[in-house]
């Protein structure tokens, strides 16, 4: 099983799709449908084999050799002379506790999205095919180990989402595509100097014994890779290290998105067709943690010790901002695009905790928020079908007249609260464990507590407008789920279930691997550890 | 002041003050004739340098081939003394101001820079030495130039015919 | 004499390139209203003086050398080859777009001038790149530029050919005087017109550095005119809009590329005291030359790219897309290294490819529906499929985003760039960038999210237009990807003569 590029075949499997989709003649809508169907529910399958053959022990994070399904082949190779010197760039891909976890979420929620696609109308073949596009940038990113192969993947994704948006969203769609696209590029542009940056300030042994500049991420990890004159080497003592944290934490953060630069999420989300909405909520805003954590934190490990209060602070800020805007909304979906804004704030906190629980928490969030928030988006589609309209003070008394619905948004509703039982809770508490044990940001937490009374206030009340009360003449003919939409329902509501029941089923794949990153962020300075998982 | 010196200028005088002219007069065949004058006062530059050969071909060439060609051009051309010539200018005062800096500080910088210079001698001719040159060492200048007149020839041909 | 006879070795592909313009001029005449060899013989032509290039490359020497033997008035050398190949191969690709062109077909009596005019372009192209003496070089701006009017204004058929031809000529006038006279300065201050010898003479240091930097100044002013840079600029958009549209395709990448290699080697060679181990230059102190390229490159990127943001004709967005990118090309001198040099040949491909793409679209799309205004391409994306994705990648890469070329040749530069510790610029550079998506992807969303107001019948492309638009599409995305040889190549042509 180790030599098989699976990991090659999980990502390039929808380009396959994506190239049979164009080749195919107009009008077949069906075909086009099923096609990429069968290609995401391949891509479940094939991730599910990964968690089969997973190795829980090994840790991964800087350590090449216990990364796992590892392809590494020479991609760019330009021989050197005496003054330009050898260029090579590899096609490195990896997986490690962290990845594998975010890989479950892509495919899962990329088969649900393609469900719920299974009403757009117009354009099918353009639709489909930027969709398997976007696939493919997605699981490249959680896969990637060269800095440069990351980089293409992450601006692939940015022009399918535009085309996305822009041709099949809402009547405000030019504008939340452009914005989100130029939003992002600018975030963009940080990352790659600090790529470059980072390029010029390492270097990589070879086998033959030479050196040379990489843009390979576990070599740039490693302290003694580094050479004296790099503008980003901590042994330069001009270097520029701490500008280009910041930079680089700011093209994440954009992502994220972190206040101040989230305004680009409610126009983006509410635009958007709610399968884009499901994807962009429940994978791509997973892209911003997951660099933060991949690359910034094992690259620059001392000054995440230093800045760590202001990751904490900013993710208070996340979590109190996001539940106070979505309190205010009247727009269902902007609610809700709110509300991931606050749960990602979770998000930060955890992952400023530096510690086992935290960063564990921090994680099984990403992948909760993903499947709740899925499942949110999909409720919002399912009424906005039928009724045109996402104004909550427009509704009212819908469990009266959709029952089964009604069930679902319970489950949903719930879980983002937090309440125990359902895998929100899980998560949430092992942020809070994890931040408090870190007497650094312990007051941050405690005041970040208030987040969770803020969430069951605007979910609570959000539910009691929209589905309980009296229902008004004009919906007393809306019909109840139909049967793609009990499929793409049914398994999120199976997930959130069993997670919070029993976590350990996502919880034993990443153990190693933040412990690990735990560890190596120790080793940099010495931290407050604290509790650990159960 | 050398008589030297004084020829110069009123060479230099006679160039510059009927281009100036040449710009600004409105009638078409004014200008053509002050361009004559200018031309004659480079001829003129041309002698104070011992660039004998020059000289003479500046005249034949420029004021006895161009310049007749272009009066011929402005004569049999119908009504052209009827055109008006536009010849006010925009924005007077920032380009007055502009143009003042410029010539300030070329002139400052000018006076100032040690120019490479070699002493005036006066040759017997210097057709051979240009001959010699244009032949050998700048071989490749000269036939770049005879294309250059081709396709001078050839676009000025293409854009006259209908 | 002896010395000439070796010296025609070096300039065979001058040489061919002359020959092939005196038979287009005799078939022209002799064949009368018959215009269908005239094709043919070009292309003929063209790759036969590419073949010599190509067997040019292993040179590295003076041609035509001076009484005292050391320099000569020109130099060949693997640097000036590669642009020459650069030209040959975009002076192939435009005589395609000719075949294709509607433009052309109604102007189809003046095709024997036109191509002699383009032959002339291209010899003075040549003679750009491999000048060493200041004659040279302004004879072959002179070349260049003349032929490049009368093309301008070729079609003759509308007020705005005419007017674009026009301003041209006077524009160019005021730029070649301005030169001539910088040049005549140089000449006056170190009494030789060989820009090896001016070298050895600033660098023993007997010249003062005022007088250099206005002869400088001046002389520049001549070669960025050329290259569009700002504030000699204000030429393209008009030209560019008025041209034929194969002219002005022609004009941004070939005439560009010849004015950079200019530059390159004017600068290099003229100001340069030595070359570090590391591959950066030592430019003498004379003048302080980096932080002038600095001003205008910024200059010209900002400008290029927000004036774009306003255009709603798709040749002058194009026109302001160019000025941009000679901005950015302009960075790649600025870093003062053989890096520099080397992302500078690099994004001269790729730009190269992607511009002549574009601009094939947007001709065949005229030849089409008769107009170049973004607002009559609204929803072409759905009649032109085939069209107007190409378009699209063409627009992508030149944004500079992966995974298409265009992101390649940025990467180097800024890899250049930084290497050279210049990181403010690199991160100016980069916000233009960002600046620059909002007036691509508009082109982008005319063409796929409006829809089109009047009933335009699906349109497809014809085979031998469709293969040209292979052959420019799928370098511009393979190049993304893969550039390991492109990258080759280029090192492997980096040495200019004498260092």
């Amino acid at each position: 099983m180790e030599n098989f590029p699976i990991l090659s075949l999980l990502i390039f499997l929808p380009i396959i799709g994506m190239v049979l989709i164009l080749a195919l003649p107009k009008d077949k809508d069906k075909t086009i449908k099923w096609l990429t169907l069968v290609i995401t529910g391949i891509q479940v399958i094939l991730a599910v084999i990964i968690l089969f053959f997973f190795n829980f022990s090994l840790g991964g994070i800087n350590d090449p050799s216990s990364f796992q399904f590892v392809e590494k082949l020479r991609w760019i190779e330009i021989s050197g002379l005496a003054w330009v010197g050898k260029i090579k760039i590899d096609y490195f891909l990896g997986i490690d506790g962290i990845s594998v976890v975010l890989i479950l979420l892509t495919t899962i929620v990329t088969f649900i999205a393609t469900l719920a696609s299974w009403n757009i109308s117009k354009s099918l073949k353009g639709y489909f095919a930027l969709f398997l596009l976007l696939d493919t940038a997605m699981l490249g990113v959680f896969v990637s180990l060269d800095f440069f192969l990351f980089y293409v993947f992450w601006e692939l994704m940015l022009l399918p989402m535009y085309f996305l948006i822009g041709v099949w969203g809402g009547p405000r769609r030019e504008y939340a595509a452009i914005k989100f696209f130029l939003y992002t590029l600018l975030g963009s542009i940080f990352i790659l100097l600090v790529m470059i940056g980072l390029y010029f300030s390492a270097t990589e042994t070879l086998v033959d014994g030479s050196k040379v500049f990489t843009f390979n991420l576990l070599a740039l990890m490693d302290p003694a890779n580094y050479n004296v004159t790099g503008i980003l080497s901590p042994l330069n003592p001009n270097n520029l290290r701490f500008i280009a944290y910041i930079a680089l934490f700011i093209g994440f953060a954009i992502k994220i998105p972190m206040f101040p630069f989230h305004t680009w999420l409610p126009d983006a989300h509410v635009e958007a067709p709610t399968a884009i909405s499901v994807i962009l909520a429940g994978i791509l805003l997973k892209m911003g943690t997951y660099g933060i954590l991949r690359i910034s934190f094992p690259i620059f490990p001392e000054i995440t010790q230093q800045l760590a209060w202001y990751i904490g602070l900013f993710g208070l800020i996340n979590i109190i901002y996001g539940a106070l805007a979505a309190m205010a909304q009247k727009d269902f979906k902007r609610l809700i695009a709110y509300s991931s804004v606050s749960h990602m704030g979770y998000v930060l906190l955890g992952m400023a905790s530096l510690s086992t629980a935290g960063i564990t928490g921090a994680v099984l969030q990403m992948f909760n928020h993903g499947i709740i928030t899925a499942m949110l988006f999909i409720i919002v589609g399912i009424i906005y079908d039928r009724t045109h309209t996402r104004e909550i003070n427009a509704f009212g008394g819908l469990a009266n007249q959709m029952p089964v619905y009604t069930g679902f948004v319970m489950v949903a509703f719930f879980a983002a609260i937090g309440l125990p039982g359902l895998s929100g809770f899980i998560s949430e508490v092992l942020v809070f464990v994890g931040a408090f044990g870190n007497e650094l940001i312990r007051v941050l937490t405690i005041i970040a507590t208030l987040g969770i009374l803020l969430g069951a206030g605007y979910m609570l009340w959000a539910f009691q407008r929209i589905y309980l009360g009296t229902l008004k003449d004009k919906w007393k003919e809306l019909t109840d789920l139909t049967f793609i939409e009990y499929c793409m329902l049914v398994p999120l509501t199976i997930i959130i279930i069993v997670l919070g029941v029993y976590p350990s089923v996502i919880l034993q794949f990443m153990s190693a691997s933040v412990n690990a990153i735990v560890k190596f962020m120790a080793n940099a300075n010495i931290i407050h550890s604290s509790i650990s998982t159960f | 002041m050398t008589v030297y010196d004084i020829i110069f200028y009123l060479f230099a005088l006679i160039t510059v003050g009927s281009a100036f002219f040449v710009v600004t007069l409105r009638n078409i065949v004014y200008s053509a004739f002050f361009l004559l004058f200018t031309l004659f006062g480079v001829a003129g530059l041309f002698v104070l340098l011992s660039a004998d050969f020059i000289a003479v071909v500046q005249l034949v060439i420029y004021v006895g081939a161009i310049l007749v060609l272009l009066l011929f051009g402005v004569m049999l051309t119908h009504n052209i003394t009827q055109v008006q010539i536009k010849t006010g200018t925009l924005q007077i005062i920032p380009s007055a101001i502009a143009v003042l800096i410029l010539a300030f500080s070329l002139i400052k910088i000018f006076l100032n820079t040690n120019w490479k210079t070699v002493p005036l001698t006066v040759q017997s001719s210097s057709v051979e030495g240009l001959g010699v040159l244009l032949l050998n060492q700048y071989s490749v200048v000269f036939e770049l130039i005879g294309i250059l007149l081709l396709i001078a020839l050839i676009g000025a041909a293409s854009m006259a015919r209908r | 004499m002896n010395q000439i006879v070796d010296s025609l070795q070096y300039i065979k592909p001058e040489i061919s390139a002359a020959i092939f313009l005196v038979v287009i001029v005799i078939v022209d005449l002799v064949m009368g209203k018959n215009k269908k060899y005239l094709s043919p013989i070009m292309i003929i032509g063209l790759l036969v003086t590419g073949f010599f290039i190509i067997d040019q490359f292993k040179f590295s020497s003076f041609a035509f050398m001076s009484e005292n033997n050391k320099y000569g008035l020109l130099s060949i050398d693997s640097f000036g080859s590669f642009f020459k190949l650069l030209i040959v191969f975009s002076s192939i690709i435009i005589v395609f777009f000719t075949i294709s062109s509607d433009e052309i077909k109604k102007a189809k009596e003046r095709l024997g001038e036109y191509y002699t005019l383009i032959w002339g372009m291209i010899l003075g192209m040549f003679f750009m790149i491999i000048a060493a003496d200041l004659i040279v070089i302004y004879l072959a701006i002179e070349l260049l530029s003349l032929s490049s009017y009368v093309l301008a204004g070729i079609t003759k058929d509308t007020l705005r050919n005419s007017e674009a031809s026009l301003k041209y000529v006077i524009y160019g006038g005021v730029s070649s005087g301005i030169m001539l006279f910088g040049i005549s300065i140089l000449y006056g201050i170190t009494g030789t017109t060989n820009i090896y010898e001016i070298n050895g003479l600033l660098q023993s240091q007997q010249i003062q550095g005022l007088i250099v930097t206005l002869s400088a100044i001046l002389i520049f002013a001549g070669i960025g005119f050329k290259i569009s840079v700002a504030p000699f600029h204000f030429w393209t958009p008009d030209v560019y809009e008025g041209a034929p549209i194969t002219i002005t395709a022609y004009l941004s990448v070939a005439s560009k590329a010849a004015g950079f290699a200019l530059l390159f080697r004017f600068t290099k060679i003229t100001f340069i005291d030595s070359i570090n181990a590391d591959g950066s230059w030592n430019i003498i102190s004379l003048i302080d030359w980096r932080s002038f390229l600095i001003i205008i490159s910024i200059l010209t990127m900002t400008l290029g790219n927000f004036a774009a943001l306003w255009q709603n004709n798709m040749k002058r967005l194009l026109a302001y897309s160019s000025i941009a990118h000679a901005g950015y090309l302009l960075l790649g001198l600025i870093a003062f290294s053989n890096e520099g040099m080397m992302a500078v040949m690099i994004y001269f491909v790729i730009y190269a490819i992607m511009n002549l793409g574009a601009f094939f679209v947007v001709m065949l799309i005229a030849n089409k529906i008769g107009s170049e205004e973004l607002d009559d391409y609204k929803g072409l994306g759905k009649t032109a499929p085939v069209l107007t994705v190409s378009l699209g990648i063409f627009m992508i890469s030149l944004i500079g985003l992966p995974p298409t070329a265009g992101f390649i040749g940025k990467l180097y530069l800024f890899l250049a760039l930084i290497n050279s510790n210049m990181i403010l610029i690199a991160f100016i550079a980069l916000l233009n960038t960002v600046v620059s998506v909002y007036y691509y992807v508009r082109v982008l969303k005319y063409l796929f999210i409006d829809s089109s107001e009047k009933e335009i019948a699906p349109f497809g492309v014809t085979i031998p237009n469709l293969i040209l638009l292979l052959i420019l599409v799928i370098p511009t995305l393979i190049l993304g990807v893969y550039f390991t040889p492109l990258v080759e190549f280029a090192k492997y042509s980096i040495t200019l003569l004498g260092f």
